[in-house]
């Protein structure tokens, strides 16, 4: 960690070689580690630490970029030279109105900071690795997964008055359990590495793998569907970067195009951004500096709003929502803190009102058929078992889905009250799902 | 760059380390994309930094830092130790690594036209005529793109391999998305995502000509909202090499990496069907099915002199006459399998640890022409350029995406059709491959994209291929 002292240094230091217009700079920090394991002993074990000074520069509406992993005065210089240079060869932006303006805004610059994260050492690492192994083996199961920290600084500076440093932990552990015939998962991801409890994440993904042995084929076809967070993130998490934000609007893939106010999904359905939730791993700001915002995406249904950076809110004479990823980038505006709303309902009601259906632990490998309609497709893993009156009774071998998001949210028929944060670089917070009428088009051989 | 060599390998000797490596490496991109006829992003961006890689007490530790001095590369040094320290913790048998032949080597890829040395406003002033003429009614989003890499990395182990290898980028491609009401339909050209990508200078923009194609993408994509649904059912397709490349990279590719296969990307990445017991005998293509991992082919985006472990690049085949006969492997693999060092760790930067990744896994060509292949359809589809994929975890069924289709009828090119999909099982699926196009076809397609292991990294690998032909394929699995 550089502090924020140095940060903000640093980030003076670029304002003042700068000769634009308007000038921005972000320091994005990382210092992490990943101990990874497989085949029961640890065989990646790695460490990394880096900084890197992005600086964009305004001539007008010319805007250039520039960013480098050095921080001594020379290569800080050289970085705002470079943005100046770019910017005098480009054209201009018709929809570039400025970088952020000031804001006021008070927030606690260690909101999302633990200790126990940022301290973590390897052989504490190790120790959680080992818990999941040992369980493992008591099965004679084959484990994988990880154990994660990363402590995150983000410093935002710019001419126009903006000035905001965070910083925050991620811990993250995670069990890929393997037998012979079957496979368990399970994943906690938290502030602070000390509130995972890794226990937990050994019983999941062992007693996944355990109650998965000997799968059954089974046909494809429409199938009522118990989704845990895992496969909820990874279905919906397409629906971030293709709908819920004011360029997938202006670039025609979101579906709440002339659709705002009406009623697009279920009733049960709320869905929003908020970076200072405490469902969330939390982020005050923004790439820009924008402070966070909460922004519902839909309210019982009802398309409400989506996510804005400077560039796309400005144009339109509003405010940004403080969701903008390091610029310049294709993707932002984005949502970083998304979650749904939990409902009223616990995994084994869920589980006891189905007739005949479907668990699914986990999807995988998804990807988008139909960007404007919402269609997924992917494959199911490490846990799909068969659900016959109210009860788990067979575990079966691994299909693929092709469904549409938007026609799944409005077949959803019951909600967890619980609610986990799934944390894939940024965290996405939601329930487990009970949906009518999910299909399922193909299968696989184990 | 000597000095933190020394320092880093010295200072992991007295701490312990019974091997230890050092990757330096500094990394200089550009990158230009143009949307609906203005400059979206104009990004230069640089990065340099060492880590180092040691095995202690039979275990890996890995560290890495930005900050380029003597004492430093001593601590990261220390650090790999510790944190090998606490792998062995878990250690069930020794970390030993396959004999190598050591090298020092200094390796500049040559390219025709240096594209730093290109200027700004000729990049971008290409990419907004490609925009202009992309610019016709029902078109939504015009894009295009540019993307050049100068890379300088060093690599010296304890063993005494210095090997120090520079090597150029460029890539670059445009696409049109149009919509009407209720759906958008994209078309990309030379290849989707980013277009194509090689080991070459600024010539590879100009071999391309997008202006000579801009046009032509553009009305395809107005075309395709009108076009009639990609028909469902079995029949035979023609994959063109855009959307060739992606299959072969799916499900020929991944299922050869042998950490994947020996189940250490089980945490992420998933496992294999191409399991040990299978090598030499599992019939995983027809007849005409050659497969091969190779490193030297020039200009190729996943070639280079050396991999990440200073093994010398090398051709292999992973599939020869349709028998699966070859892995991709690391110098730790191949010990446990004793099979010979074949050069595929990479990995993305310096701080990163190398893994097993794709170097250019070719379909290596046949000796049909492309209507010679189409000529032998009674009922099919043609389809390229890649739109959508997946595939599961052990790489055994797949769905596919293209941007574009064309029915086939009595051996002839028909109607347009949209949103062609089609899915299978892979050794299935090669096994239905009875005909390949030739080397005239046949075309090194970069793929700067790979996403595998944890953490994360991003991988620039290539397929060569030529458009081929299968028999009574699922076709049209779209909801």
């Amino acid at each position: 960690m550089i502090g924020k002292e140095k940060a903000l240094e640093i980030l003076k230091k670029a304002l003042s070689y700068s000769q634009a217009d308007q000038t921005e700079a972000v320091l994005l920090g990382e210092r992490s580690y990943l101990t990874g394991f497989a085949n029961n002993y640890i065989h990646r074990n790695v460490g990394s630490e880096n900084y890197q000074l992005n600086v964009r520069v305004a001539f007008g509406k010319k805007i250039g970029a520039a960013s480098a992993n050095v921080s001594d005065e020379e290569s800080i210089q050289k970085v705002v030279k470079d943005a100046e240079m770019l910017a005098k060869f480009q054209k201009e932006n018709p929809d570039f109105v400025s970088f952020a303006k000031k804001e006021e805004a008070k927030f606690d610059s260690n909101l999302g900071y633990a200790e126990s994260t940022a301290e973590c050492n390897a052989e504490k690492r190790a120790m959680l690795a080992k818990k999941i192994i040992d369980r493992s083996k008591k099965f004679d199961f084959n484990a994988s997964g990880t154990v994660e920290t990363a402590t995150q600084e983000l410093a935002v500076m710019n001419s126009l008055g903006v000035e905001r440093y965070a910083v925050r932990t991620v811990a993250s552990v995670k069990g890929v359990i393997m037998g012979s015939t079957s496979s368990g998962y399970s994943k906690e991801s938290n502030v602070d590495i000390d509130k995972i409890d890794v226990n937990k994440v050994a019983e999941e993904s062992v007693s996944i793998a355990d109650k998965g042995r000997n799968p059954e084929p089974i046909e494809p076809g429409k199938y009522e569907v118990i989704l845990t967070p895992y496969a909820v993130a990874e279905f919906i998490s397409h629906m971030l970067y293709l709908s819920l934000n004011a360029r997938a609007l202006k670039e025609g893939s979101s579906f709440l195009i002339n659709n705002f106010g009406k009623k697009l999904l279920g009733d049960n359905i709320t869905m929003f951004d908020d970076g200072f939730s405490k469902l969330t791993i939390p982020m005050p700001f923004d790439f820009e500096g924008v402070p966070k915002k909460k922004v519902v995406f839909f309210e019982n249904g009802v398309a409400k709003e989506v996510v804005y950076d400077t560039l796309t809110a400005y144009k339109e004479g509003k405010e940004s929502t403080g969701h903008s990823l390091p610029q310049p980038n294709p993707y932002s505006p984005y949502p970083m803190n998304f979650i749904m709303q939990g409902g009223e309902s616990n995994v084994e009601g869920m589980i006891s009102n189905v007739k005949r259906g479907l668990f699914v632990q986990r999807f995988w490998y998804t990807n988008v058929m139909d960007p404007r309609n919402l269609v997924i497709t992917g494959m199911t893993r490490d846990g799909l078992f068969l659900i016959e009156d109210g009860k788990i009774t067979r575990s079966l071998q691994n299909m693929r889905f092709t469904e549409s998001i938007i026609t799944a949210l409005n077949s959803v028929s019951e909600i967890s009250e619980l609610v986990k944060v799934i944390y894939d670089m940024t965290p996405i917070t939601v329930p487990y799902l009970r949906i009518s009428n999910f299909t399922f088009t193909g299968k696989t051989e184990f | 760059m000597q000095d933190i060599v020394e320092s880093a390998l010295l200072s992991a000797k007295r701490a312990g380390a019974s091997y230890a490596d050092v990757r330096i490496v500094e990394q200089e991109v550009e990158e230009i994309s143009t949307k609906n006829g203005s400059v979206d992003a104009l990004k230069r961006s640089y990065t340099r930094g060492f880590g180092v890689r040691v095995i202690f007490n039979g275990a890996w530790g890995f560290s890495s830092s930005f900050r380029m001095t003597n004492d430093e590369a001593e601590k990261i040094a220390e650090e790999a130790v510790a944190i090998a320290k606490a792998s062995s913790m878990t250690k069930i048998e020794d970390v030993t690594l396959a004999n190598i032949e050591i090298f020092q080597d200094d390796v500049k890829q040559p390219v025709k036209i240096n594209p730093f040395s290109v200027s700004l406003s000729k990049k971008i002033n290409l990419l907004l005529e490609a925009d202009k003429l992309m610019k016709i009614p029902g078109v939504i989003v015009r894009s295009g793109s540019m993307y050049f890499l100068r890379e300088i990395k060093t690599f010296a182990s304890s063993e005494g391999s210095y090997i120090k290898q520079e090597r150029i980028v460029s890539g670059a491609g445009i696409s049109s998305i149009a919509t009407n009401r209720n759906e958008i339909q994209v078309r990309s050209y030379p290849s989707s995502f980013g277009g194509d990508y090689q080991r070459k200078g600024y010539e590879l923009v100009e071999e391309y000509k997008f202006l000579d194609n801009a046009e032509r993408i553009a009305k395809e994509s107005v075309a395709l909202l009108k076009a009639k649904p990609c028909p469902s059912g079995v029949m035979d397709i023609v994959l063109g090499g855009a959307q060739l490349a992606l299959q072969v990279h799916e499900s020929a590719g991944h299922p050869t990496e042998l950490d994947r296969v020996l189940g250490e990307e089980a945490s992420f990445a998933g496992t294999s069907f191409l399991t040990p017991d299978k090598l030499g005998k599992f019939r995983y293509g027809s007849d005409v099915v050659n497969i091969t991992a190779d490193a030297t082919i020039p200009e190729a985006l996943g070639g280079f002199a050396y991999d990440d472990e200073g093994v010398k690049a090398k051709r292999i085949y992973l599939v020869k006459n349709g028998l699966f006969v070859g892995y991709l492997n690391s110098r730790e693999t191949a010990k446990k399998l004793k099979l010979e060092p074949m050069g595929a760790m990479r990995a993305q930067s310096w701080n990163f640890m190398p893994i097993i990744r794709m170097t250019s896994i070719n379909l290596e060509p046949g000796d049909k022409t492309l209507d010679e292949l189409i000529a032998g359809v009674d009922r099919g589809i043609y389809m390229d350029t890649n739109k959508s994929w997946s595939i599961d975890q052990n790489r055994l069924n797949f769905q596919f995406g293209t941007e574009i289709g064309w029915e086939i009828k009595n051996g002839k090119i028909q109607d347009m059709v949209k949103n062609p999909t089609y899915t299978g099982i892979t050794y299935e699926f090669w096994r239905s491959c009875d005909a390949i196009a030739n080397k005239n076809f046949w075309h090194v397609w970069g793929v700067p994209n790979c996403g595998k292991g944890e953490p994360m990294q991003t991988m620039q690998v290539s397929h060569g291929v030529a458009p081929a032909r299968f028999r009574n394929v699922k076709v049209g699995v779209l909801k």
